[in-house]
């Protein structure tokens, strides 16, 4: 049935796709008579991007500098002569062709003194200790839990909590390409959402519970489907479509939670891991994984989700755009790659000590779906709308 | 004018191509000399004979049988005109504008083109030319013998033969090229009314003293364009040329063997798409804001289903036709099940097309039959919302037959789009106002009752349980038989004969391509009784149709003066 029946009765989704086809649905039936009291709502990510909140004033060292005046902070460390530096300068306000500029930048780590290409080897060129973002608001959560930090840590502009962990927003939230809201996403994320969505299998959200209009437990699961993500002719993402799991165990992710007026939370903080286009990384890692979804709407749902991420993970996607995506997108790569080191602050290193991870959080936007096993045929599903 | 100086004056200004095309066009033809050639005056007085400009799907089907599938048309039509109901009567009314003519022109020039061209020629062509550079009269004979065969439906007179082979010869001569030459005739052929118009030639009934029957290539072709929406194929026009179409025993070999062929479904198609006037999806669109999952391609997706639908019941499973008002089974796209809100996976690979699947909904579902999918509901509704006015009109103009007047010019839209209440209103409550209007009351009884118990099918066919907020109450009443939804509304469009006896109406003005005269009562009657007694299946209505004497006589003019229903 299209609208009630859409609130499928049965136990775990993931069960099925274990069992395989016919099997699956076998077991899946079964269960659904022995276990009839839940429901299982279905969604397919139709947005997401680094949860950032710019506002005046939060860098107070001022936004970063555009990127051919962060290109000229290179060359003075280079030790080029200054009237070079200007002449360079002068030839680029005023729209003249200079062909100086660009071979350097693309050479411009050193190793031995050597010229060095930077993105495939970021530490040989210069930090330029570009500043870190020092507001007071950022979008997250408390992942270490502890005390001792609050003062030091954000405060979540929707929930105020406070201490909350999110030192990568710390660390790109000045850079130009990586600042925007929630409503209007930084350049980055735009773009990297643009080649996640149109080129790599839909992710899927399933919520579990008995029932899902009251306050109780719930099981949240993250799936990539086989299928893409379809949209509408206005590129606005299309609900109410079908997909099915992949059933690669790699992307997937279950959690226990509760759901409380509307929104669900997870408490067993575990990883989370989802395959991705390598275009902007091969996989999104989160360990200690939190999330807050608001699924109270029923054409659309949004959250945050969080824990801390690989952040040479996510350098690899910026360096990997190399000098064309550095001027188009995102900036100076190198510098983010050195700002994100700085600001990591979980999994150090047991010889160097340096942070491997950095906290991280991210938005999230869904709308219904029909969820089904990876056996599906047309007219079952496990989960779908409200 | 005279002609030949005209042509001199005229092969000055636009060179070789004007000289042939208008030796082309004196060898045309012309119309009105041939439908009756065979009559005397007095008896041309007598006979009504119709003359159909073929349908775009028609020409279509034509130049695809006779050339291939992969011809250009490299033009566009001009729009039909639908008359009591349907396009194919209307085709009877309309003629060819100046713009009209020019398309036809660009077309068949480029598919004379595509014919001879280097990589058609040896398939299309049936002979070689003594030289490429040269005129050839024996090979432009032989293929002008066999493509007019196709294109005119009949063998080409003599003279008709004669001036296409000397048009080919003239522009062979005039471009020396044998291949040119014979584009421009063929592109003569193809914008000649004999091609673009399917005429009716009427002979003396040897059965029937004093009246008259079609003859027999028109026969093949009325059967062909009824049967398959396409002209005739050799093994019918040899039936035609052996006189056996006029024999009971072979005219009934050839529609069961056309009722067999799997050209059936073309048939069926244009039949349907016709009868639910479906041209109207060209121009269909929505509020994109309200609707944002509807588009051009579902527009298409929502046409194909309910097609595919309506031919598993009359086709596929040779079913009751009233089966479509009520059948649960369908066919769907991923894109169209969203807007059902029932799970249809993508069965192939991403990035590649959608497939069609075949679905059934359940049997709490709302949607059953064709009158609750979005080709009826959305097609019938304005951009932005849904109407229950336009959606009764729809039901009763399409789906029984009968004359919805238009509204006074003078009607007062502000009692319904109104203020204050009725602003947030359901639809019902805002067309309440029509009772108590005496000018709109007389009309909107029949219409709104039945089109608001699809209210619950929004302006782009989602399902939907609330209008501005307020619960939607589908209950009405459908001449005379009470309902409280859509399931017990499509029940009664079942079992109202009303829709059984339209669709007799309907099939068999098609067939005919006029609406019946009074002298067809006795025969639309018979047809509606073996209709019930077939079970309601449309092939045995066709082939009862397709058999018949009446399909193939010609009525009198003094008999018929006016065509009016017999309903």
């Amino acid at each position: 049935m299209t609208l009630s029946a859409s609130v499928n009765k049965k136990s775990s989704p993931r069960v099925a796709v274990l069992l395989g086809s016919a099997v699956g649905l076998a077991f899946n039936g079964l269960l659904a008579s022995s276990a009839a009291a839940e429901q299982s709502r279905g969604y397919v990510v139709s947005w997401f991007a680094h949860a950032t909140y710019s506002q005046e004033g939060d860098c107070s060292e001022g936004v970063h500098p555009a990127l051919e005046e962060v290109y000229f902070k290179y060359l003075k460390a280079f030790g080029e002569d200054p009237q070079k530096i200007e002449d360079i300068r002068q030839n680029f306000l005023e729209g003249r062709r200079d062909d100086r500029l660009a071979p350097m930048m693309m050479e411009r780590g050193r190793v031995d003194g050597k010229p060095t290409n930077p993105f495939t080897n970021p530490a040989s060129a210069a930090d330029l200790k570009l500043p870190g973002l020092d507001g007071e608001f950022a979008y997250g959560f408390d992942l270490d839990d502890r005390e001792d930090d609050q003062a030091s840590g954000f405060k979540d502009p929707e929930t105020y909590e406070v201490g909350v962990d999110h030192e990568l927003y710390r660390a790109l939230g000045c850079a130009r390409a990586f600042r925007g809201t929630l409503d209007v996403s930084p350049t980055y994320w735009s773009w990297a959402w643009g080649q996640l969505a149109s080129s790599q299998p839909a992710w899927l959200i399933t919520v579990t519970g008995e029932d899902l209009t009251r306050d109780g437990p719930v099981t949240v699961t993250f799936d990539r489907a086989l299928e893409h993500i379809r949209v509408n002719d206005d590129s606005s993402p299309r609900a109410d479509m079908a997909y099915r799991i992949d059933p690669d165990p790699r992307s997937h992710n279950e959690y226990q939670g509760e759901i409380k007026e509307g929104v669900v939370t997870v408490s067993d903080q575990g990883d989370f891991r989802a395959l991705q286009n390598p275009l902007v990384a091969p996989e999104l890692a989160l360990r200690n994984f939190h999330l807050r979804l608001d699924v109270s709407q029923d054409e659309s749902i949004r959250g945050i989700m969080g824990g801390y991420q690989p952040w040479q993970d996510l350098y690899w996607g910026f360096g990997n755009l190399g000098i064309g995506g550095e001027q188009q997108v995102i900036g100076d790569a190198v510098q983010l790659y050195h700002l994100m080191k700085r600001y990591a602050d979980a999994d150090p290193d047991p010889v160097t000590g340096q942070n491997m991870s950095i906290s991280a959080a991210y938005y999230i936007e869904a709308v219904p779906a029909f969820v089904g096993n990876p056996s599906a045929s047309s007219g079952t599903f496990d989960a779908a709308r409200n | 004018m005279d002609q030949s100086l005209f042509m001199k004056n005229n092969q000055r200004k636009f060179g070789h191509a004007w000289h042939v095309a208008l030796i082309v066009c004196a060898a045309s033809v012309s119309l009105s000399g041939q439908s009756t050639e065979a009559l005397g005056e007095e008896q041309v007085a007598q006979v009504q004979t119709v003359t159909h400009r073929l349908t775009p799907s028609q020409y279509r089907n034509i130049i695809t049988d006779v050339f291939g599938a992969d011809i250009d048309l490299g033009g566009r039509f001009e729009p039909d005109l639908r008359e009591d109901g349907l396009l194919a009567v209307g085709s009877s009314v309309v003629s060819v504008t100046a713009t009209g003519m020019e398309q036809y022109d660009a077309m068949s020039r480029a598919i004379a083109d595509t014919v001879v061209d280097k990589a058609h020629r040896e398939l299309l062509i049936p002979c070689a030319p003594k030289s490429v550079t040269e005129a050839d009269d024996s090979c432009a004979e032989s293929f002008f013998t066999e493509a007019g065969f196709l294109l005119y439906r009949r063998p080409l007179t003599d003279a008709q033969l004669e001036a296409y082979v000397g048009a080919a010869r003239t522009g062979a001569e005039l471009t020396a090229d044998f291949y040119e030459g014979l584009s421009l005739s063929l592109a003569g052929m193809l914008s000649s009314p004999a091609f673009l118009f399917r005429e009716q030639r009427a002979e003396p009934d040897p059965d029937s003293a004093g009246n008259y029957r079609l003859d027999s290539y028109s026969k093949a072709a009325q059967l062909s364009f009824f049967l398959w929406n396409a002209g005739p194929d050799a093994a019918l026009l040899e039936a035609a040329a052996n006189g056996d179409l006029h024999t009971e025993e072979g005219l009934t070999r050839q529609v069961d063997r056309m009722l067999t062929s799997p050209r059936l479904e073309a048939g069926l198609r244009a039949f349907f798409n016709d009868n639910f006037r479906f041209d109207a999806f060209e121009d269909l669109a929505k509020d994109s804001i309200l609707f944002p999952k509807f588009s051009p391609v579902v527009a298409e997706q929502a046409r194909e289903q309910t097609i595919r639908t309506v031919l598993d019941v009359v086709l596929t499973r040779r079913a009751d036709y009233r089966e479509v008002f009520t059948t649960k089974r369908t066919f769907l796209t991923p894109d169209l099940g969203s807007i059902y809100r029932v799970p249809v996976y993508k069965n192939g690979p991403n990035g590649s097309p959608d497939q069609w699947q075949s679905y059934e909904f359940s049997e709490t579902d709302p949607y059953q039959g064709i009158l609750t999918q979005i080709s009826f509901t959305a097609l019938h509704s304005p951009a932005g919302r849904s109407s229950p006015t336009i959606r009764g009109k729809a039901l009763r103009e399409i789906m029984m037959c009968q004359e919805v007047p238009a509204p006074p010019g003078d009607v007062d839209f502000t009692l319904f789009e109104g203020g204050g209440d009725l602003r947030n209103a359901t639809a019902r409550k805002r067309l309440a106002v029509h009772s108590s209007e005496p000018m709109c009351a007389g009309c909107h009884k029949i219409t709104d009752p039945i089109g608001l118990a699809l209210e619950n099918f929004d302006g782009s066919g989602e399902y939907r349980t609330t209008d501005n907020g307020a619960d939607i109450d589908p209950g009405g009443e459908l001449n005379g038989s009470k309902f409280s939804d859509v399931g017990e509304f499509a029940q009664i469009v079942y079992q109202d004969t009303v829709t059984t006896s339209c669709l007799v109406d309907r099939l068999s003005s098609y067939a005919l391509g006029r609406s019946p005269i009074p002298s067809d009562k006795e025969w639309v009657n018979n047809l509606d009784e073996s209709f019930e007694q077939s079970g309601f299946r449309v092939t045995d209505l066709m082939r009862q149709i397709a058999v018949s004497d009446a399909l193939y006589r010609l009525p009198r003019a003094d008999l018929n003066t006016a065509s009016a229903s017999v309903k």
